[in-house]
């Protein structure tokens, strides 16, 4: 019952925040906003005992993506004059919202009326470094790797895009 | 199986040299012509482009002309680099026309001896349920007749025009053309059935356009190839209808001659007059009658041998010829026949006024052309088959003769044509030639001509058609004038010139030529001299029987004869040793050939000009073109509305792929609730 | 429990859909972009504590690395364009289309 009522309230707050990060004029706003959605999904990984995702989502996500937005915004020193003019911005998201209904309905009702619950038993050791680290270095080595090429890729991208040309 | 080697080797030995000369002519690069020798500046051959002679001058080499020595002919002559090929060209165009004419000797030995009918059936072309079309050739009298002349003075000619041509440029492609005339003309001549004469026709009719456009750099000789062409297919329309209409009337079986005599009772009159007088239209044309002659004064653009080969001896005898085919058709139709008397009765007269105000020495060749085939046509109209084509046998001779004399004075007088400027020259043997070709043809006995004119003369006399045996005197008298007129100017005057003699190569020929226009006529001498009329009793033809006291016959040649004569007399006290020539008037309704061009011109050429302008302007342009233009345009309005959606903005590419997933999405989800 | 997740999950995705289609702001259109990714992650983590299996929370690690890579690969266009156009409107980047005859 406490897990219910907990997950509740970060639902709400999570989907709270993400309709304020969209729809807020300022880039600044929506940024804080994100942090508090994505703090908010962390606080739901840990209620399902995935620790060690929840430490990443906190460290990486809302540490180090957000923290980089936000210096990226105050270091372009963006100004209102420079935001885009959106006069239609709330048609625009009602129109789209309208689109994207019945997809979200029709999902709902599909995973309401499914059977996929499966409620295996999850030991003391579920999501913790260890298991975690134990999967990803013996299941998941490949890809692992790869994604570390992906991000020496991105690393000589952001240099080499953001370099100025002479 | 003799019929069919015989035939077809006939048929196909000057093709096959046609070809072989084609395929040697492919590897001919371009080449250079001689500049003359006092000529100092070197490499500019563009002076020296003459129309008569085309080449290709833009690549001459400095060398070649520096080294070259001119002719002693004062025009530019062309030196070809691949001279060592004219040799196999020669060789091959006689052997091809030399094996058919050889050939057709033989054959025509054996169908005046013998009265064999060699007949070769090569293959069926078309099978239409039980209509057949065959590829057949059939030798009958009147087919072995035409081969005598045709294949023999093709021959001839092509041996007179290896000198003529001798050190052309364009030497093998005169002679592939030639050669493939010959095949044509034979094809006409031996064809079995209209179809395959067609065939036959049509050749001819392009191998005379192509040569016609001979010198084609002169762009005149390509408009007169070109008026020549489509003249004549004024007359194929004709002749292509009267076909179709046969086409539709006979029943059943085949389509050979036999087959369309046989079953010529069968048709109704009228379309049987309507087919008649189609085939005489094509004939008109082929054969330049009333009106549609207007192209054979310009075809005379070509090279001399051809003016003789095909605008003199053969080809424009093929509307006679075609004529005589039908004979059996002609004579159910006397209306018909008649008319084609009429015409042809006017062509004669008309031609023949016009060649007295004419200077161009092949143009008045040309006019006494189609006066002498009026004369034939005047012959077929009444019925008198024989009489016509024993005229165009005669005619074939001494009117290649005439045209082959002529063409020897116009190369040994640097390309001179008009008589006015030839005045007075000394030419002793094609005078002698020329000058008995002219009594020839002007009827003089004992001439061949002679002999086959006073048998039309006798036929349209006894035929009871007055007015036009009145034409045909009147005419005849006429021909005496100008021929006599164009000799008198030509040789016998105060001022001469002189020139070299002709190459053996073209002497030789019209030698023999000569010989077969003083003596052709014994072939067909008439009862009144103790002849037995073998050429008419050999053709065997429909026609209609003429009798004429003897004694009112010799009268008709005596006045004849007498008159033209006297014709001739006066045209001596006229035109020889005088000036008249010079002083006579240029003008005059005579000397412009009765403005018939202008006529031409002016009903049909500009009209049908004001047709097509209209059709361009209006229907092309306005009603097709503006439609489609309209359509496109409107395709690209619609596609400047539809491609505001693209306006390059990815964030819109995202909404159009949302759309339509969530589309698909949801018909999915709707089609799997109602499904399940 | 894991019904409610993959609802969130649902929900939170068609969020990000419709920032990153309706709005203009690219810093914006980004943060939507992460929270689709977010939105994946919640129901891969839900599956994986449901079955007991930590894969999915492996497979969720490698998307936040790629998430990770995404973000300084935008950050840097962030200032390549900000700097050349002035601007953060996506509305300008619109070369795909036929720029010529605007």
């Amino acid at each position: 019952m406490q897990n219910e009522i907990l997950f509740a309230t970060l639902a709400l707050i999570a989907i709270v925040s993400s309709i304020v990060m969209i729809s807020a004029h300022r880039p600044i706003d929506s940024a804080l906003s994100f942090i508090v959605t994505l703090i908010s999904i962390a606080a739901l990984f840990a209620l399902v005992n995935a620790s060690f995702l929840f430490v990443v989502q906190i460290i990486i996500y809302a540490g180090a993506i957000l923290s980089l937005i936000l210096f990226i915004i105050m270091f372009l020193n963006i100004k209102d004059e420079n935001l885009p003019d959106e006069k239609h911005k709330n048609r625009w998201l009602l129109a789209t919202s309208l689109i994207i209904a019945p997809f979200s309905a029709i999902l709902i009702d599909l995973i309401l009326r499914s059977d996929i619950a499966v409620n295996g038993v999850s030991d003391a050791k579920f999501g913790t470094i260890k298991d975690v680290g134990l999967t990803l270095f013996s299941k998941w080595v490949l890809p692992f790797e790869l994604v570390s090429i992906l991000l020496l890729v991105a690393l000589v991208g952001a240099v080499t895009l953001s370099k100025r040309s002479e | 199986m003799r019929d069919n080697l015989l035939l077809t080797i006939l048929l196909l030995s000057p093709l096959s040299s046609a070809a072989l000369i084609f395929l040697i002519n492919i590897f001919q690069k371009r080449d250079c012509f001689v500049v003359p020798p006092h000529n100092d500046e070197m490499g500019h051959c563009e002076q020296f482009v003459v129309p008569l002679r085309n080449d290709e001058v833009d690549h001459c080499e400095q060398s070649e002309a520096i080294q070259s020595v001119g002719t002693p002919r004062a025009f530019p002559r062309y030196r070809s680099r691949h001279m060592w090929k004219q040799p196999i060209y020669t060789f091959l165009a006689l052997t091809g026309s030399g094996i058919s004419a050889v050939l057709a000797l033989y054959v025509g030995y054996y169908s005046y001896f013998e009265k064999e009918v060699f007949s070769s059936h090569l293959f069926t072309w078309l099978s239409i349920g039980n209509f057949t079309i065959e590829v057949a050739l059939r030798a009958d009298a009147l087919s072995s007749f035409m081969l005598l002349f045709v294949a023999p003075v093709s021959f001839l000619i092509h041996i007179y025009a290896t000198g003529y041509m001798d050190k052309d440029k364009s030497y093998g492609r005169f002679f592939a053309y030639f050669n493939i005339f010959v095949f044509f003309m034979l094809l006409l001549v031996l064809a079995d059935n209209p179809i395959i004469m067609f065939i036959g026709w049509e050749g001819v009719g392009l191998v005379s356009y192509a040569l016609i456009g001979f010198y084609f750099k002169d762009i005149q000789n390509t408009y007169a190839g070109n008026k020549a062409f489509i003249v004549n297919r004024v007359g194929d329309f004709g002749f292509l209808s009267a076909l179709m209409l046969l086409f539709l009337s006979i029943p059943s079986g085949g389509f050979s001659f036999s087959n369309i005599f046989l079953s010529l009772i069968q048709i109704e009159p009228f379309s049987l007059s309507l087919i008649a007088f189609l085939l005489f239209v094509g004939a008109m044309g082929k054969s330049a009658q009333i009106p549609l002659f207007v192209w054979l004064p310009d075809a005379m653009a070509g090279p001399t041998p051809v003016s003789a080969l095909i605008h003199a001896a053969t080809m424009v005898t093929a509307g006679v010829y075609m004529v005589a085919r039908f004979a059996p058709l002609y004579n159910m139709t006397p209306n018909i026949a008649l008319l084609i008397a009429y015409v042809g009765a006017l062509s004669a007269l008309f031609a023949a006024l016009i060649a007295t105000k004419q200077y161009d020495i092949k143009k008045i060749l040309a006019y006494s052309t189609m006066s002498q085939l009026g004369f034939m046509f005047m012959a077929l109209g009444v019925g008198a088959y024989s009489s016509a084509l024993f005229h165009m046998f005669t005619h074939a001779f001494f009117k290649a003769l005439l045209f082959m004399a002529a063409g020897a004075i116009i190369v040994a007088f640097h390309h001179k044509q008009d008589i006015r400027e030839l005045r007075g020259i000394k030419f002793p043997k094609v005078f002698k030639m020329m000058a008995i070709a002219s009594l020839t043809i002007v009827a003089i006995p004992p001439f061949s001509a002679f002999f086959s004119k006073d048998a039309i003369m006798g036929a349209l006399y006894a035929s009871g058609h007055v007015e036009i045996f009145a034409i045909a005197f009147v005419t005849s008298l006429l021909t005496a004038f100008y021929m006599s007129r164009m000799m008198f100017v030509l040789f016998f005057s105060k001022s001469e010139q002189s020139a070299d003699e002709s190459p053996k190569s073209m002497v030789y020929p019209m030698l023999l030529l000569t010989i077969f226009s003083i003596f052709a006529g014994f072939f067909n001498i008439p009862e009144v001299f103790g002849g037995a009329m073998n050429f008419s009793h050999w053709l065997n033809l429909a026609d209609k029987s003429f009798i004429i006291p003897h004694a009112k016959e010799l009268v008709l040649m005596s006045i004849n004869t007498l008159f033209i004569a006297l014709v001739m007399y006066n045209t001596y006290k006229k035109y020889a040793y005088t000036n008249e020539i010079i002083m006579e008037e240029n003008y005059g309704i005579v000397t412009k050939k009765f403005y018939i061009d202008e006529i031409y011109n002016k009903i049909i050429v500009a009209s049908l000009h004001k047709l097509s302008h209209f059709f361009e302007k209006k229907i092309s342009n306005f009603l097709i073109d503006e439609k489609i233009n309209l359509t496109a345009l409107a395709y690209l309005k619609f596609g400047k509305i539809i491609s505001i959606a693209e306006n390059g903005n990815v964030r819109f590419y995202a909404l159009y792929m949302l759309i339509g997933v969530m589309s698909g999405f949801v018909y999915l989800y709707w089609f799997l609730r109602s499904a399940v | 429990m894991l019904k409610a997740y993959m609802i969130l999950s649902i929900l939170l995705f068609s969020i990000g859909i419709v920032g990153l289609i309706s709005r203009r702001n690219i810093i914006v259109i980004y943060m939507s972009i992460e929270l689709l990714l977010n939105a994946v992650n919640l129901s891969l983590i839900a599956i994986s504590a449901d079955l007991a299996d930590s894969s999915a929370q492996v497979m969720s690690l490698i998307i936040i690395a790629i998430a990770a890579s995404e973000a300084a690969l935008f950050m840097s266009l962030f200032v390549v364009l900000f700097r050349n156009r002035a601007s953060l409107d996506a509305n300008l980047f619109d070369m795909l289309g036929n720029s010529n005859e605007r």
